[in-house]
């Protein structure tokens, strides 16, 4: 049985990850082009959990809304991305789903994935300029660690030994290919050998080893030490997106790992040292649905996006004159 | 000081030597760029003076590089990035051509990406990398482009693009940068980023020119006098956006427009500059434009080819003689 060090941080942990999961269920239901996080929550949740407001966060899109709700974005303004609303953080002019930069949460720009690594790389290189001791935390999928982006930005980030944790969320599949297929490497994780860095495996499932393993790698970045590579390892239990029934995929595989879901992982640990009963658990279900569903009600309540958004005066902060 | 006369690329220097100076936000980023001084020396004594945490040498890896600047610039910092060549900027492509141009907008002004890209393209000394790229961007909302033809604007539009809140792409012609010497304002010295410039004015014809071309029209402006043409010359300097009004305005003095480039004339900055003109001029127009640009092969190696394909005053003169001879 684990010891539970932070009983407060693994109650708030699961509180995350349950309003995540309650949040998922909806936008599965409502939209077939959602991209699902059921099962992957312990990944975003453990790894961006108690950074503080100095540094970046750079979550991997699938199940990035929970990292906004810790940063500080209400329920209602994730919904209202969500939405399409005009009162969302892009207007409807980029996912609804992108980051809040103001609460230093790297953006998506574009819908390519990869450049977002050296991005967050780039943030860590601005907070070395500075000398302060901010880091900076990237998050990305087993599919996006075979891209060249991964490989030139982790290249630099240790050659220059930056404050930033590099986080594959190994979810076994890009879309519809296996991790087995698309690399000779037996686990990601060993690619940091050939970066000259650190690199820690960890069960992805389990939301007190990743944040333990990250909080770790975060203290070391901190400290001068440089990056590290963590893989941790889950599993995409949806499809890509929710109206992808994943057919190219053996029907038994999201069962299996359903029954090691990451959400009743954490609440085992938590009845078993005795910080959470299974009717406290409950509590915090509904109690989630309905703030869930109440902030998504409000949310519906906003202004539409009007054409006259479509923003042509606003391309550049600073404007060109006579265009 | 009177009588300063410097290249195109010492005044490119000077202006980033002295905006590094300025503000401690402004970094420069690219490869042997530090005690190598830059290909064609076009970094020479910056990192002497500002050394290793001011002027950082990476390694080959320009996506990671564009990247790593984007990333820095929506975290306060105002990057330059080095990319030695424009045919490189083609590993780059995702950073540049749709991250840091969307991120303004799409974030409505919260994230700003002040990115200055410098880089070299066009015939050189050695014929190597001479790509001209310039076209891949300016078909990109959200990125500004300037491809400066004086040591003085080589400055001034540098000292604006590290300035600027935008990313901002330089294009410096390698045929410009050591061949002549002009006299470049001391101290800051800014070039607005926008309007075009007219070289030489004239009732005839207008050639809208850039980088290494605006020189070849005012060759042939030159030869032209001679017969009793006027040819106005309009360096448009900044390549996105374009002067517009001021390309109107010359149109509308010569009624003619011949419009050269070094770049392919198939889907380059002319096609833009000839469609603007026709939608918004076609009254004003004499004649139907001439655009004279490369053909439509990739960059040849050997001089005899290369001659054979680049623009020169021949072809841009008699582009200015068909726009004249031209009768309905």
């Amino acid at each position: 049985m684990r010891v539970i060090q932070e009983p407060d941080q693994a109650l708030a942990m699961h509180r995350l990850m349950v309003l995540s999961r309650c949040l998922d269920e909806i936008c599965c239901r409502e939209s077939p082009h959602w991209f699902p996080s059921e099962g992957e929550e312990a990944v975003p949740v453990g790894a961006f959990y108690g950074l503080g407001p100095e540094d970046v966060c750079a979550p991997n899109y699938r199940g990035a809304p929970v990292v906004y709700l810790m940063r500080g974005v209400s329920l209602e303004q994730v919904w209202a991305g969500i939405l399409g609303k005009r009162t969302g953080f892009v207007r409807g002019r980029h996912y609804g789903f992108t980051a809040p930069v103001q609460l230093r949460v790297l953006p998506f720009l574009a819908g390519d994935l990869g450049p977002l690594i050296s991005q967050a790389t780039g943030a860590a290189f601005a907070q070395k300029y500075r000398g302060s001791d901010a880091v900076t935390v990237v998050s990305f999928g087993d599919g996006t660690s075979n891209r060249g982006d991964f490989h030139e930005a982790v290249n630099l980030g240790a050659a220059w030994q930056l404050p930033v944790v590099y986080v594959i969320q190994n979810n076994q599949y890009a879309i519809s290919m296996p991790i087995g297929r698309a690399t000779a490497v037996k686990a990601l994780v060993d690619r940091a050998l050939g970066y000259g860095i650190r690199g820690v495996a960890v069960d992805g499932n389990d939301v007190l080893s990743v944040h333990a393993i990250v909080a770790e790698a975060v203290r070391r970045a901190r400290a001068g030490l440089g990056p590290t590579l963590v893989e941790a390892l889950t599993y995409r239990v949806r499809g890509h997106f929710a109206g992808d029934g994943a057919p190219y995929r053996p029907a038994d595989e999201a069962e299996a790992w359903r029954e090691r879901d990451p959400i009743r992982r954490l609440e085992e640990q938590l009845g078993q040292a005795g910080l959470l009963g299974p009717k406290d658990a409950q509590a915090v279900w509904a109690t989630a649905r309905a703030e869930v569903e109440e902030a998504r009600r409000a949310a519906q309540a906003h202004p539409e996006i009007q054409p006259t958004d479509l923003g042509l005066d606003q391309l550049f902060a600073t404007p060109v004159e006579g265009s | 000081m009177a009588g300063r006369r410097l290249t195109f690329g010492e005044a490119i220097i000077e202006a980033i030597r002295d905006e590094m100076r300025r503000d401690g936000r402004v970094f420069l980023l690219g490869q042997d760029i530090g005690p190598f001084g830059g290909a064609l020396k076009s970094t020479q004594g910056l990192w002497e003076e500002f050394g290793p945490g001011r002027v950082y040498d990476t390694p080959i890896s320009e996506s990671a590089m564009a990247g790593v600047c984007i990333g820095a610039a929506l975290e306060g910092l105002r990057p330059i990035l080095d990319i030695a060549f424009g045919e490189f900027l083609a590993c780059a492509m995702p950073q540049l051509a749709l991250h840091a141009p969307a991120a303004h907008w799409e974030t409505l002004g919260a994230a700003r990406v002040p990115l200055t890209v410098r880089t070299k393209v066009g015939e050189g000394p050695y014929r190597g990398h001479p790509q001209c790229v310039e076209a891949w961007f300016t078909h990109v909302p959200g990125l500004k482009v300037v491809m400066p033809a004086t040591p003085a604007d080589a400055k001034g539009l540098m000292t604006a693009a590290i300035r600027d809140d935008d990313p901002v792409l330089v294009f410096e012609h390698m045929f410009l940068y050591h061949g002549l010497r002009e006299e470049v304002p001391e101290g800051p010295h800014l070039v607005p980023i926008g309007p075009a410039a007219v070289r030489r004015p004239g009732r005839d014809v207008t050639i809208a020119a850039t980088g290494w071309m605006v020189q070849r029209a005012l060759q042939v402006a030159g030869q032209c006098a001679a017969e009793g043409i006027e040819v106005e010359v309009l360096d448009l300097r900044t390549l996105a956006p374009l002067d517009v009004p001021a390309l109107l305005a010359s149109v509308g003095r010569t009624g003619r427009l011949v419009v050269a480039h070094e770049a392919w004339k198939v889907g380059g900055l002319g096609a833009e500059v000839a469609a603007t003109v026709a939608e918004q001029a076609f009254g004003a127009l004499k004649a139907p434009i001439v655009r004279v640009g490369a053909p439509h092969t990739p960059v040849p190696m050997h001089p005899t080819l290369r001659r054979a394909f680049l623009p020169d005053a021949e072809r841009i003169g008699a582009a200015v003689r068909a726009v004249l001879a031209y009768s309905r």
